[in-house]
C-alpha cells in the first residue's frame, strides 16, 4: 500500500529496495524480532522476581504432583511384575498324607487337560526351603516334627487362564478330597492389577486437573500482564501490529513460564526422592531387593520440561487472543 | 484517497454521531475537519483508521472499501494511514528512536533499513540529536513531533492527525502545521481535525465543517 505511489515519498529517505531483496531481509527481520520477543520476555519475567517466582511455585507444584504419583504408581508396578510364578496354583495336601499317595494325586492332576505341569514339594523340601528364609530357622527349631504338608505346584495351561477357566480348575480342586486349601496367586495379582490400573486412572485424571490449574495460572498471569500493557497493545495496533506481532511476547512469556516451572517441578520431584531414598532403600531391602525404586529417566524430564512449555504457551495464547480480539472492531 | 457515501454512525448508547456525511478527498490533497466539540471530527478519523465501523454508508480509503475489510485485514489498513494524536500516545519505556520505529518492526522491516529510515524522519521533524532521549524528557512540542515522525516514518500515502495542536502553545501550533503542509508538498494526502479556526484558516486550504454530526460547509480555497 504504502509503494504503491512513488509520489508519496518524503525526500530526505531513502527509496524502498526491491521486493527480491525484500522478501530475504524480511525473513531475516522475522527471525530477529522472534529472538527479541524471546529475550525481552525473559528479561521482564527476571523484572519482577517476586510475582514471577509466585506463579512458577504454583505452577510447578501442580506439575510435580501428578508426576510423583506416577513416578509411585511406576514402581508398583514393578513390585507387581516381579511375581513371576504368580500363574501357578498352590495345591495344599491334607497333612500326613503317604508320598506314594501323594504321586498317585499328582499324576491324576498332572493328566488333566488344563494343567500344564505338576511340582511335588515334599514335606522335607518344605521345611528346608523354610530354614533357607532368614528369621524361620530358629523358629523351626524348637518344632520336633515337620507340620508342613505335601504341596502341588499347579501351572495351568496358558489357555485354561482365560478369565473363567483357572477359577473353574481351582474349584474342582478344591473339592478333592485330597486336598486341603488351594492357593491362587492369580487372584492376588488380578486385584493388584485391577489396583494399579485404577492409580494410574486416578494420576491420569489428577494430572489433567492440575495441568488445566497450570494452563489457568500462566493465563491469568499474562491476563494481568496484558492488562497492565494494554496502552502499549492499543498503541501497536494503531500503528497496524496484526494479532501475531501483538500475540507474540506474550507467548513467550508463558513459554518460558511453563519451562521455569518443568524445571522447578524436576527439582520438588528430586528433593521429594532425595528425602524417601533411605526408608525406601530399607523397604527394598526388606524385600530382599526384589524391586529397585527409580526416579525419571532422562527421556522423562524431556518430556517435562516440553510439556511443561508446551503448557505456558497455550495459557498465554489462550489469554493473549481473548484479550486482544476485545481491542478490536470486528 | 478518502471517499465517504452517505456515512451514519451511531453509538451503542444512541448518540448519533455522524449523519448522511458524504465528501471526497483527493490524492494529494490536505483539508481541515472542524466544529464544535462532539461534532463528530474524532469519529471521522476513527472510521478512517478503521478505529470503529460505520453504522450505514460506504467508506473508501486508498481505494479500499472499508466496509469489505474484515478483522484480519484491519492491520494492512492501518499501515497505509500515518496516524497523529492530541496526547501523541508514544510509549515511555522506550528511546524516541524505538518508539519512531515501531511502525517499521511491525511492518517487518529489516534492521539496517529501519536506522535509516528511523534517522530520516527524525531529521525531517528536526530530533534527530534526540534520538536516545526518553520521551517523558522532552517538551510537549518535541514529542508531538516525535508522534509525526512515527505517523510518516512508513512513508505512508495518508497522514491523519487528531487535534495535533491540542497541547502546544500557538507558535509550536503554528508550526506543526507547517509540518504538515510540507508531508502534502511531498504527495501525501493530509486530513487533520482541529477546532483552532484561526490557525486553519491561516493554512489556506479546504475546510470541512461538521455540526451535530453533519456536514455543514466545505470550504474550498480559491486557487
Amino acid at each position: 500500500m504504502n509503494r504503491r505511489k512513488s509520489t508519496n515519498r518524503l525526500k530526505p529517505v531513502a527509496p524502498a529496495r526491491v521486493p527480491v531483496v525484500r522478501s530475504r531481509t524480511g525473513m531475516r527481520a522475522w527471525r530477529e524480532q522472534h529472538l527479541y520477543s524471546l529475550f525481552s520476555s525473559l528479561g521482564r519475567l527476571v523484572a519482577r522476581p517476586w510475582a514471577t517466582a509466585l506463579t512458577l511455585a504454583v505452577m510447578s507444584l501442580a506439575m510435580a504432583l501428578p508426576l510423583l504419583f506416577w513416578l509411585l504408581l511406576d514402581n508398583a508396578r514393578q513390585l507387581g511384575g516381579s511375581v513371576e510364578d504368580a500363574r501357578a496354583l498352590s495345591v495344599f495336601l491334607k497333612p500326613d498324607m503317604d508320598a506314594a499317595v501323594v504321586q498317585a494325586f499328582a499324576r491324576t492332576v498332572r493328566e488333566r487337560t488344563d494343567v500344564a505341569a505338576v511340582e511335588v514339594k515334599t514335606p522335607d523340601q518344605g521345611l528346608a526351603e523354610f530354614r533357607g528364609q532368614s528369621g524361620f530357622a530358629d523358629a523351626l527349631k524348637v518344632l520336633h516334627y515337620n507340620p508342613l504338608p505335601a504341596v502341588l505346584i499347579v501351572t495351568p495351561r496358558s489357555d485354561a487362564l482365560a478369565v473363567d477357566a483357572a477359577p473353574a480348575l481351582v474349584a474342582e480342586l478344591q473339592r478333592d478330597p485330597a486336598v486341603d486349601l488351594v492357593q491362587y496367586d492369580a487372584q492376588w495379582r488380578q486385584r493388584l492389577n485391577a489396583i494399579l490400573a485404577l492409580t494410574a486412572r486416578v494420576a491420569m485424571v489428577l494430572a489433567g486437573l492440575l495441568g488445566m490449574a497450570a494452563l489457568l495460572v500462566v493465563g491469568n498471569t499474562v491476563r494481568l500482564d496484558i492488562q497492565g500493557r494494554s496502552d502499549e497493545i492499543a498503541v501497536m495496533q494503531l500503528l497496524g501490529a496484526n494479532d501475531g506481532f501483538v500475540r507474540r511476547p506474550f507467548l513467550y512469556t508463558g513459554f518460558w513460564y511453563g519451562a521455569f516451572a518443568g524445571v522447578l517441578s524436576l527439582v520438588l520431584i528430586g528433593i521429594v526422592e532425595w528425602a524417601l531414598a533411605a526408608p525406601l532403600a530399607q523397604l527394598a531391602a526388606s524385600y530382599e531387593h526384589r524391586f529397585d525404586v527409580h526416579g525419571l529417566a532422562l527421556a522423562d524430564m524431556g518430556i517435562v520440561l516440553g510439556a511443561g512449555a508446551l503448557l505456558g504457551w497455550l495459557g498465554a495464547w489462550l489469554a493473549a487472543s481473548r484479550h486482544i480480539a476485545l481491542g478490536q472492531p470486528q | 484517497m478518502i471517499r465517504f457515501d452517505l456515512v451514519g454512525k451511531r453509538y451503542p448508547s444512541g448518540h448519533e454521531a455522524l449523519a448522511e456525511l458524504s465528501f471526497e478527498l483527493a490524492a494529494g490533497e490536505m483539508a481541515f475537519v472542524t466544529g464544535h466539540s462532539g461534532a463528530g471530527k474524532s469519529t471521522l478519523l476513527k472510521l478512517v483508521a478503521l478505529l470503529e465501523r460505520p453504522s450505514r454508508g460506504q467508506i473508501t480509503v486508498n481505494g479500499q472499501n472499508l466496509n469489505h475489510t474484515r478483522r484480519r485485514g484491519i492491520p494492512q489498513v492501518r499501515r497505509g494511514i500515518g496516524m497523529v494524536f492530541q496526547d501523541h500516545r508514544l510509549l515511555l519505556d522506550r528511546s524516541v528512536f524505538d518508539n519512531v520505529a515501531l511502525p517499521l518492526v511491525i511492518a517487518g522491516m529489516a534492521r539496517e533499513e529501519i536506522g535509516k529510515r528511523v534517522r530520516a524522519a527524525l531529521d525531517k521533524v528536526g530530533l534527530l540529536a534526540r534520538e536516545q532521549a526518553a520521551p517523558i524528557a522532552l517538551s510537549t512540542g518535541e514529542q508531538q513531533r516525535v508522534g509525526i515522525a512515527r505517523a510518516i516514518v512508513a512513508k505512508p500515502p495518508l497522514l491523519i492527525a487528531d487535534e495535533p495542536t491540542g497541547n502546544l502553545d500557538p507558535q509550536l501550533s503554528a508550526e506543526v502545521m507547517a509540518l504538515f503542509g510540507e508531508f502534502q508538498q511531498v504527495g501525501t494526502t493530509v486530513l487533520v481535525a482541529s477546532h483552532d479556526l484561526a490557525l486553519v484558516k491561516r493554512m489556506g486550504k479546504r475546510v470541512l465543517v461538521l455540526d451535530h454530526g453533519r456536514l455543514i460547509d466545505d470550504f474550498r480555497p480559491v486557487a
